[in-house]
């Protein structure tokens, strides 16, 4: 098996899931950077966009929020602005109102409240991958990659552990909404628009708008306050609560968002100790540093794009954006310019400074749940590189259909043990 | 104009800061350790915490509306002379401002 290389031809339509079938197309996004670095490409399902491809660009751009907003959508789908209004949750809004909603949950995410969970994340790796190794052969996305962010969040929002299964199954059809595997309901297959008002146009959203409901109201009965959920409950610094729709859109949000991107973030760091044996060694025998995390973020880059919307016009890098385009920040691309990462193609746990962007970093949106990758993902590695003599590929591996979440989503492995 | 880090070790770094620019920027155009800035100055992230040298604390001004509950979510403790640096423009009033980088 040798390592995966991109295959499509340079000029891949970016707006077409199949494309991401094959992995992200990286030809065709290098040779944006090179040639094309804010390229127009028209779309079928909806108004066309702009991609903006270049890691300087796209930090650049994403700390101009006044210029660029998130107050239409965030997808490259179209949205109405009634559809916009039922969906959105703080990620598809500006200042002021996206800090209202920021500042009650900031804290709990921080770096030092998120260290204390340290232990935590030890004490659950440790049976998430005993149970996957004693099977020799198997799907690390499957058996690791999915399993230790599913079981932290029930942790960080307060939930049980008998629901967590259920959830993700949900939370997957909602953010995968794109891919068979995991949805009956294929967005860019759908024939009805029943769902259109739903959490990512989702049926699965109907249902996790019920849970959250229920579930709210039996934990304001029992007076349990674990987790974080209450915290959106209380007024903004200005006084102003969140509308329930708002809040079940939040709770889809955590769901879903909380889960794949640290869950392809791990299946990408697997990916590579597959591919790149020496990397092993190297964590096994502490010649990695504080950003490896980073590195397997960056290496993963599970959310491939975010969309924003010019509030103006303006011109960048010879083209006329007109007020009300659709502009897009690849940071898939931006993660793999040779102009920001040295050799960005090899996964190299040392590389420090890393200033990846794969948390959407230049910009207000910037991950809240950052410090919770990062402690994830480098708590795993290092309890996996504990307990393995090797790992290689055992099969073909599989990507999600979906130009929006980039990830591995079956990736047989096989292993043997210390 | 001029601005001077004191790092937790004690060592000094001073840098020429163009008016205009924010702390945040100036930190990181000049390698400064431990300020990083991840939300590009947008009040998002708090990797920008500093102190503010006592005798600069009051020309900073004050702590703003969203900055106050996020110096809540710094890494190091917060003290009175706590501000998220990217919310400190460069200004003639500010030459030789001083700012003390946190010990993470």
């Amino acid at each position: 098996m040798t390592v995966w290389t991109p295959s499509d031809d340079g000029h891949a339509d970016l707006t077409s899931h199949d494309t991401f079938l094959n992995g992200p197309p990286h030809n065709t996004f290098a040779r944006l950077r090179r040639d094309d670095p804010v390229h127009w490409t028209d779309y079928s399902a909806g108004q066309g966009f702009w991609s903006v491809t270049r890691h300087a660009d796209i930090l650049e751009l994403n700390g101009k929020p006044d210029l660029l907003s998130s107050a239409r959508g965030i997808r490259m789908e179209d949205q109405t602005y009634e559809e916009y209004l039922a969906r959105r949750t703080f990620q598809e809004t500006d200042a002021p109102d996206h800090m209202m909603t920021r500042v009650k949950v900031a804290k709990a995410f921080s770096k030092p409240v998120i260290a204390q969970f340290e232990k935590v994340i030890r004490d659950l790796c440790g049976p998430i991958l005993d149970d996957a190794f004693a099977k020799g052969r198997f799907d690390a996305t499957k058996e690791i990659a999915r399993q230790l962010p599913m079981r932290m969040l029930g942790r960080i929002v307060g939930l049980p552990d008998e629901d967590l299964a259920w959830l993700v199954e949900k939370g997957d059809a909602l953010i995968a909404n794109t891919d068979p595997d995991f949805t009956q309901h294929v967005l860019d297959k759908m024939t009805t628009d029943e769902f259109r008002m739903m959490p990512f146009n989702s049926p699965a959203g109907a249902e996790l708008f019920v849970y959250a409901k229920e579930m709210m109201e039996k934990k304001a009965a029992s007076g349990d306050t674990s987790g974080i959920l209450h915290l959106l409950l209380q007024p903004g610094p200005d006084g102003s609560v969140m509308p329930e729709h708002e809040f079940r859109n939040f709770f889809c949000l955590l769901v879903a968002a909380g889960n794949d991107t640290t869950r392809y973030s791990i299946a990408a760091g697997i990916q590579a100790l597959c591919h790149q044996p020496e990397l092993l060694g190297q964590i096994q025998r502490g010649e990695v540093n504080e950003t490896m995390a980073d590195e397997i973020i960056r290496w993963a880059s599970p959310t491939t794009y975010f969309r924003r919307t010019a509030t103006r016009d303006f011109d960048y890098h010879g083209k006329q954006v007109r007020a009300g385009d659709k502009v897009l920040y690849w940071f898939a691309s931006g993660n793999r310019d040779d102009s920001a990462f040295l050799e960005p193609f090899k996964v190299d746990l040392t590389r420090n400074p890393n200033r990846h962007i794969s948390f959407g970093q230049g910009g207000p949106h910037v991950c809240l749940g950052m410090w919770l990758a990062r402690l994830e993902v480098r708590v795993l590695f290092e309890e996996l590189a504990k307990r393995l003599r090797s790992i290689e590929p055992a099969g073909e591996q599989k990507f999600l259909r979906s130009n929006f979440i980039g990830g591995v989503k079956e990736l047989p492995v096989r292993v043997t043990l210390q | 104009m001029k601005a001077t880090w004191i790092l937790p070790d004690g060592h000094e770094i001073s840098a020429e800061v163009p008016e205009g620019l924010n702390m945040m920027q100036a930190a990181v155009a000049n390698n400064i350790p431990n300020v990083v800035g991840e939300c590009g100055g947008n009040l998002s992230c708090a990797t920008c915490h500093v102190y503010v040298d006592e005798a600069w604390a009051a020309k900073t001004g004050d702590v703003g509306d969203f900055e106050d509950p996020m110096l809540d979510v710094a890494e190091a403790e917060r003290r009175p002379t706590s501000r998220l640096s990217c919310q400190i423009k460069m200004s003639p009033a500010l030459d030789g401002l001083v700012l003390i980088v946190p010990q993470p």
